[in-house]
């Protein structure tokens, strides 16, 4: 058997059953290009009406685009009524083919999943072929979300009484992730708010340092930040309530009373050697420790399934899932960084300690972690627990507890009352870092700023602020240290625009050009040895030499077609047009700073200029 | 087991259930092959091996024994925490259960029904009545299946709002949506009515309606906020935005929120939203930080009932469920035609893919 359908045979059933119009969501651009490939060599052919029909609406659609006209496809679509539909084709050839999609005109389209979210373009049947996607160069699972918003496509308002979702498997289908992604729940949404430096430019700008903290709480961040508060709120009155009856008693801190009166008297005994102290950095964090904790470690990052002791000195330990799955053991001063998000961790007694539901989840969610990550805050508190003062333990008589009355009530009630009040102190310290954290994520933002002198000493925007505030795209920091360093100082819009292109550009699929100017080369260079300084602050951005050699000829070369140029590099002319979109959202940002670096906005707005011609002139 | 022994088992295994078992193990394990994912298995059970051995168990009991039809609530998938999950929805159930003692669909049942329906005048659905009748008086978050018709709202929406002399931004996600709703908003309202604005962009910039991206949007509110106006906001009074699931969005989500806290107060909000698993905490949260409260309208019902099958490679279609309709809650009603035609797939293609 074959490991999956033939696109041809696919093709002819759905139509046979009358299935179609159809969507074919296949795993890859290559897959689609294959499948249309196939077509070609096929011997269907559409009956004449329809063919007329689709010559119609592609020449409507390509006087508003021309360039759709020298699509290679345009005959082999008009001739068996499917196409292909994804990020590799222009926006232009997209349109043409959900234009026809709309209009009814073809039996089948083959698309890649990005199609998924917020493009208009339904059919009858939607058909399935994977059950996972690539994110981040490793594959996941599709969420549910995903998967009704794939199978969603299907049954269009007005023009069908039911839609279809058809699977049809190809290696590594998992039939239980569509089957549960199809009956479930879509997923809860969570806040991704990260503090970047364009955002806390901008908002000095407007208002005050003082009020930053009360505009950072209306964020989505913050209000699922006050939810998961609540829950702790909760659960520490339910904690208050049971540490009722370990009120005062002879002594008004009879807990600490007798843990002190405890570990003197342990250590009066040589055959228990005291607990090495762990020192105050590990202590305060051993709260966060979790189960479900994402942690970074000295190396990648990892999730606590659960924290324990050691056998023999009892060091605090934890066992973490690590980054590649692979379950580990280890002492907890092995935790560099707690950040703030947990997990769900459905907790079990024995190895892996959760359940294997939990960690498949976990496992993937700790893929799918984003690059960076807010750190949760962590007071230290040099003196955790009360050091025990030798002139007390001289001798066992100090203390009033061996003949205290309440003896043995305290002998009872301390394990539990001091594990409650653990647990107390642990809540009080989550809540305080969950209200806390957003602002202290943006008082480490100031402190950089600072330093780099785009704030003062009072977070006031300094001349350099108030320019560098404009710059609200990824990699701002590197792009205004660039603009302070003069690396721009009078420079030609084409290496403006390359350098701006390698910046902004943020794909990792192969590419291949001929080599830059040497002027590029040399510049990249120092971009690159720029970009490498300030990775503490900002994460560095590729930094192509091939895109950006693309983009110099492309804004040097005005005689060159698009064509021309595509046939100089392997990059998919939809990811060259993407790029030069993005390049010129760049440069325009640069073209705002007018009144401070005339020549650089005049260089920006020529190479602006420069870039749009072709079919990057066609759409707004 | 010697090693040996679970070599043996491991290669008898489908290849999805290894590929179950890998995960969490074995980094990009959906490259390799079977012969290839049980080398890697057994080299990674060197770091535990009681661990492996169970898990393996584990997986194969479930794939020997689908588990037995349990009350919904159980047998919902929980990836959402604990208190979405616990939070009563209106997924709207199926109206019967449907034991494995009631016949599966058959096939020409589950193809019935095909066709174009005849035209109709158009009447709003009683949610989009609802949702403009909500937004004379609060912001609105409309969350609904996919192709329910929130474009709807939106343009009466917009209707109104030009009605009353208040401009009207619209922002979506991308460009190329953002260029489709120019032509289609265009051909409603009328050419001079509409404008675009993007990276650089401006065409008719002073139009009533103009429509961009939500970066743009929001850096117009930051540049309003430090004092350059640039657009006409003081006679801004509604502010659409559509697929504003997108809040969610790691690299871009953090915009929908800046844009949000900062829209301006006297400005109506109509977020459009496909299903996702809480938009309460959407209107709850937009509630607490407007002066104008929000209101949540919400429904699971596609307008245009779904069907689930399942296709074999050798063109073999059958119903992927037992019922016609998706068995919500109920991933396990698999139709019986569909499940031996899987596992049939999966014993046949799994060892010879391995080579
Ligand atoms: N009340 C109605 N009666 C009949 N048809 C309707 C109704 N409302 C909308 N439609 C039609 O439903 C189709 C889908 O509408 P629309 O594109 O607005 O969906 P949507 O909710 O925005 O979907 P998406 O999630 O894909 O963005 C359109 O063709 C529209 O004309
Ligand atoms: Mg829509």
């Amino acid at each position: 058997m074959p490991p999956s359908i033939h696109p041809v045979d696919l093709v002819a059933t759905l139509r046979q059953r009358n299935l179609t119009p159809a969507i074919i969501f296949l795993t890859s651009r290559r897959a689609c290009d294959e499948a249309m490939q196939s077509f070609e060599r096929s011997q269907v052919t559409l009956p004449k009406a329809q063919q007329e029909q689709i010559a119609r609406v592609l020449s409507q659609v390509t006087e508003q685009f021309p360039s759709i006209a020298e699509h290679p496809l345009i005959e082999t679509v008009q001739r068996i009524g499917v196409a292909a539909h994804h990020a590799g084709h222009l926006p232009s050839w997209k349109i043409a083919v959900e234009e026809l999609m709309r209009t009814g005109s073809l039996d089948a389209v083959f698309a890649t999943t990005t199609l998924a979210a917020g493009v208009d373009f339904p059919a009858r049947t939607v058909v399935v072929t994977q059950s996972s996607i690539r994110k981040a160069r490793d594959f996941t699972d599709l969420t549910a979300s995903e998967i009704q918003q794939l199978a969603g496509r299907a049954g269009r308002r007005g023009k069908d009484l039911v839609g279809f979702a058809v699977i049809t498997p190809s290696p590594y289908i998992d039939l239980t992730v569509l089957t549960k992604g199809l009956t479930g729940q879509p997923e809860a949404i969570h806040s991704q708010f990260v503090i970047s430096y364009p955002m806390v430019l901008n908002l000095l700008k407007a208002h005050p340092r003082e009020q930053i903290q009360s505009i950072l709480a209306k964020s989505f961040a913050q209000f699922q930040l006050n939810q998961r508060t609540a829950v702790l709120e909760t659960k520490l009155d339910g904690l208050r309530a049971e540490m009722e009856p370990f009120g005062p008693r002879v002594c008004s801190d009879w807990i600490t009373q007798w843990q002190v009166f405890e570990q003197a008297r342990k250590r009066k005994k040589p055959r228990s050697p005291f607990a090495r102290q762990e020192s105050p950095d590990v202590a305060a964090r051993l709260h966060f420790l979790t189960p479900g904790r994402v942690v970074g470690l000295t190396r990648g990052r990892g999730i606590i399934l659960r924290q324990y002791r050691s056998k023999g000195q009892h060091a605090p330990m934890v066992t973490l899932l690590r980054e590649g799955g692979s379950l580990n053991e280890c002492p907890a001063s092995i935790v560099t960084q707690v950040f703030d998000r947990t997990f769900d961790c459905e907790e079990t007694s024995a190895y892996p300690w959760c359940t294997p539901q939990t960690l498949d989840q976990l496992t993937h969610q700790l893929t799918d972690l984003p690059p960076r990550l807010p750190v949760l805050p962590i007071l230290t508190h040099q003196h955790e627990e009360v050091p025990i003062d030798s002139s007390i333990i001289q001798t066992l008589g100090d203390f009033a507890c061996p003949t205290c009355p309440s003896r043995q009530a305290c002998q009872r009630d301390f394990p539990r009352a001091s594990r409650v009040r653990q647990e107390i102190q642990r809540h009080i310290k989550s809540i305080q870092a969950l209200q806390t954290s957003l602002w202290h994520r943006f008082q480490e933002r100031i402190d950089v700023l600072e330093r780099f002198g785009y704030l003062n000493a009072n977070a006031q925007l300094t001349a350099d602020g108030e320019w560098a505030r404009l710059i609200r795209i990824d990699h701002s920091l590197l792009i205004t240290e660039l603009i302070r360093a003069e690396a721009f100082g009078a420079i030609d819009p084409p290496l403006l625009a390359a350098i701006m292109a390698s910046i902004a550009h943020d794909d990792d699929r192969p590419g291949s050009f001929p080599r830059g100017s040497t002027g590029l080369v040399t510049l990249l260079f120092q971009v690159r040895k720029l970009a490498e300084s300030l990775a503490p602050h900002e994460a560095p951005p590729m930094l192509r030499a091939d895109v950006a050699a693309l983009t110099e000829r492309w804004v040097a070369d005005q005689t060159l077609t698009w064509i021309g140029l595509a046939r100089l590099t392997t990059m998919a002319e939809g990811d060259m047009f993407r790029l030069f979109a993005r390049t010129i959202e760049f440069l325009s940002q640069l073209k705002t700073l007018k009144s401070t670096h005339p020549s650089l906005a005049e260089s920006a707005d020529h190479a602006i200029a420069a870039m749009r011609r072709g079919v990057l002139e066609e759409l707004p | 087991m010697t090693t040996h022994e679970l070599e043996e088992l491991l290669m008898r295994q489908p290849v999805s259930l290894l590929h179950r078992l890998a995960r969490g193990r074995i980094s990009r394990h959906f490259r390799s092959g079977k012969r290839k994912l049980v080398d890697l298995l057994l080299q990674a059970s060197a770091e535990n091996r009681p661990g492996l051995e169970s898990d393996l168990q584990t997986l194969i009991d479930q794939h020997i024994q689908p588990p037995k039809p349990a009350p919904v609530e159980k047998t919902r998938p929980v990836p959402s925490p604990p208190r979405e999950a616990v939070r009563a929805t209106s997924r709207p159930h199926r109206t019967e259960e449907h034991g494995h003692h009631e016949p599966p669909v058959s096939l020409h049942e589950w193809l019935s029904g095909i066709g174009v329906p005849p035209p109709q005048p158009f009447v709003p659905d009683a949610w989009q009545v609802d949702a403009l009748a909500k937004l004379a008086e609060t912001d609105v978050v409309v969350s609904v299946p996919t192709g329910s018709g929130k474009t709807y709202v939106a343009i009466e929406a917009t209707a109104r709002a030009m009605r009353e002399n208040r401009t009207v931004i619209y922002t979506s996600p991308l460009k190329a949506l953002s260029n489709t709703k120019f032509t289609e908003f265009s051909r409603v309202f009328g050419p001079g009515q509409v404008g675009i604005l993007t990276g650089d962009r401006r065409e008719h910039a002073q139009a009533p309606l103009l429509i961009m991206t939500t970066e743009i949007l929001r850096n117009l509110l930051y540049d309003a906020a430090g004092g350059e106006i640039d657009v006409r906001l003081d006679t801004l009074g509604l502010v659409i935005m559509d697929e504003s699931q997108y809040l969610a969005d790691p690299e871009r989500g953090v915009v929908w929120e800046e844009t949000l806290i900062f829209c301006p107060s006297q400005a109506r909000l109509l977020l459009l939203s496909a299903s996702i698993g809480n938009p309460q905490d959407i209107a709850d949260w937009l509630t607490a930080i407007r002066p104008t409260p929000c209101s949540l309208i919400r429904h699971t019902k596609r307008s245009v009932p779904l069907r689930a099958g399942y296709l074999h490679p050798n063109e073999k279609l059958t119903p992927l469920f037992r019922t016609a309709g998706i068995p919500y809650g109920q991933p396990h009603l698999l139709h019986p035609e569909a499940k031996r035609l899987f596992m049939e797939y999966e014993e046949e293609t799994g060892p010879s893919r391995s080579r």
